[in-house]
């Protein structure tokens, strides 16, 4: 058995399990499943945390040590993750520096300041930025190029209405009329919108059952690494 | 007129900037206090809680981080006022990785304050962070207790009273998951459509089309899809409840007691998608001048 065979099978049992526990509904086949589905899946997925924290030192490392551009953000990201890093894990595990919450008098631990004085508003800060990307971009490609163009134009400001106060006061005057731009956005929503969003979602799905068959059946192999074809 | 739309086809993106910056800061110093009407996705949310009473439970998952605090943190505390307020049982948990808990916890804090006849561990309680998405959801359908043995100050959670009732999704009447990015479909298309249990979201803008089509499934009650809809919550507590009228009058008004509300922000979103609105109208009247120009090539 070579060294890609064992993982293969691995991949195919544990996979199998909870499809068949789906439809056989037997103690000793749903035990199984169940105990991969209540202990050990948490336990995976905190390892792709810490493989994400490797794979960003590895990086961040590698761009400090050969001063490529914007080798200075990186020293402050790494600053920043073990900085918080150190003051999480020391205050969950051992309760350090008083844990990572507040204190019982009400005052903030270092983790706990470090989240709401720094982490909150930088991240708040990116994601308000938005408005001026979007504002930009959509004076420079929201144009009435061809039918497509014009309809999605006409349905985004009707939208952009719908959802603030201010479109509705437009036919606030007339009986009966105070929720023209909102109604109509709830039904572009509602209908056109949901429609699309349906034949996303089921091919998508059938895309990823197709995909987790080939993985079960050992068709698709790339999550091995390069060295798949001997 | 020709000449002014001629120099719009490259006005330069500061001058944009500049102006939404100024209609984004000027509501704020003077609130519009516009009027909010209430669509039927948020209406449902607001009329099943209204079913339930003190001994029911209701789980509220804060599955959004800092980035799309502004948009979120509203329509949490909007729902958790209105949960605490007709005394249903609030169980808060947090599955998103990114400050997740720290959401939970600031604004748990927030609502509590304003209940100080409710007590921690009998009417709500904070049980944290769980790593692990879709396999902590299946997994709390068997055993809650297993998945959060602790709450977020490391307290058994068998010792807190309200908890000693509540062990599943069956023990819950309703899931109230505030999204941003996938949590938000996993409650709908796993905890509610494997265990049954009611579920609700409350997401950003951006996110909210994808959720309709749950929506209109019958996977979830009820949709906050935006900062407009938690002021729809926000608009619809108020008008039903007086003590919570009062809270909210405090939060929208002026000075050191005023505070952050869905309410207020409206105000800049509305400035704001005007702002847009009037430059796309005015990018196309640029565009369709551009093309009438001789030698005019599309790129």
């Amino acid at each position: 058995m070579n060294k890609y065979k064992f993982p293969l099978v691995l991949c195919f049992f544990f996979g199998t399990i909870p499809i068949v526990a789906h439809f056989v509904n037997v103690e000793w086949v749903t035990a199984p499943s169940k105990a991969l589905n209540d202990t050990w899946m948490p336990i995976i997925y905190v390892f792709a945390i810490l493989l994400g924290i490797v794979n960003v030192v590895q990086n961040s490392w590698t761009k400090i040590k050969r001063r490529e551009q914007g080798w200075f953000y990186a020293v402050v990201l790494l600053a920043g993750l073990f900085s918080m890093g150190f003051f999480g894990f020391t205050g969950a595990i051992w309760d350090t520096f008083g844990g990572t919450n507040l204190r019982p008098d009400g005052s903030a631990t270092p983790f706990h300041w470090m989240a709401t004085h720094m982490f909150i508003p930088l991240q708040s800060t990116m994601f308000a930025l938005l408005s001026f990307y979007v504002a930009s971009a959509a004076y420079r490609a929201f144009r009435a190029r061809n039918l497509s163009a014009t309809l999605l134009l006409i349905a985004g400001v009707f939208v952009m209405l719908g959802r603030v106060p201010f479109g509705d006061m437009i036919f606030s005057w007339l009986p009966g009329a105070e929720n023209t731009f909102s109604g109509i956005t709830e039904w572009l929503m509602d209908c056109p919108n949901a429609a699309a969003q349906r034949a996303i979602m089921i091919g998508a799905a059938l895309g990823a059952a197709s995909m987790a068959l080939k993985v079960l059946l050992g068709i698709e192999r790339s999550y091995m690494g390069k060295e798949q074809e001997d | 007129m020709k000449a002014l739309l001629d120099r719009l086809e490259d006005l330069d993106r500061r001058w944009i900037y500049l102006i939404v910056g100024v209609g984004a800061l000027l509501p704020l110093i003077y609130p519009l206090n516009l009027p909010v009407t209430i669509t039927p996705p948020v209406r449902n949310i607001y009329d099943y809680i209204e079913k339930l009473g003190p001994e029911d439970a209701v789980i509220v998952s804060f599955d959004y981080g800092p980035s799309t605090g502004p948009e979120n943190d509203p329509m949490a505390e909007a729902v958790m006022r209105h949960i605490l307020a007709r005394g249903i049982k609030l169980v808060v948990i947090a599955l998103y990785p990114l400050g997740g808990v720290t959401m939970s916890q600031l604004s748990l804090d927030r609502v509590a304050k304003e209940f100080p006849e409710l007590t921690y561990g009998k009417d709500y309680v904070n049980l944290g962070y769980k790593s692990g998405g879709i396999a902590v959801l299946k997994a709390m359908g068997q055993d809650l207790h297993t998945i959060f043995p602790m709450d977020l100050a490391k307290r058994p959670i068998a010792d807190l009273p309200m908890m000693q009732k509540i062990k599943s999704y069956k023990d819950l009447k309703l899931a109230v998951s505030i999204a941003t990015g996938i949590i938000g479909e996993w409650w709908a298309n796993l905890v509610n459509a494997q265990y049954g249990l009611p579920v609700a979201v409350g997401c950003t803008a951006v996110s909210a089309p994808k959720y309709y089509a749950y929506l209109r499934s019958g996977n979830m009650l009820g949709l906050m899809g935006g900062l407009k809809a938690a002021s729809e919550y926000e608009k619809l507590v108020m008008d039903g409840y007086p003590a919570l009228r009062r809270i909210y009058e405090r939060l929208n008004g002026p000075g050191a007691g005023g505070g952050y509300t869905a309410i207020k922000g409206m105000d800049v979103q509305s400035v704001v998608h005007l702002i847009i609105i009037a430059f796309i109208v005015l990018g196309n009247l640029a565009y369709f001048r551009s093309r009438k120009r001789p030698h005019h090539s599309e790129e």
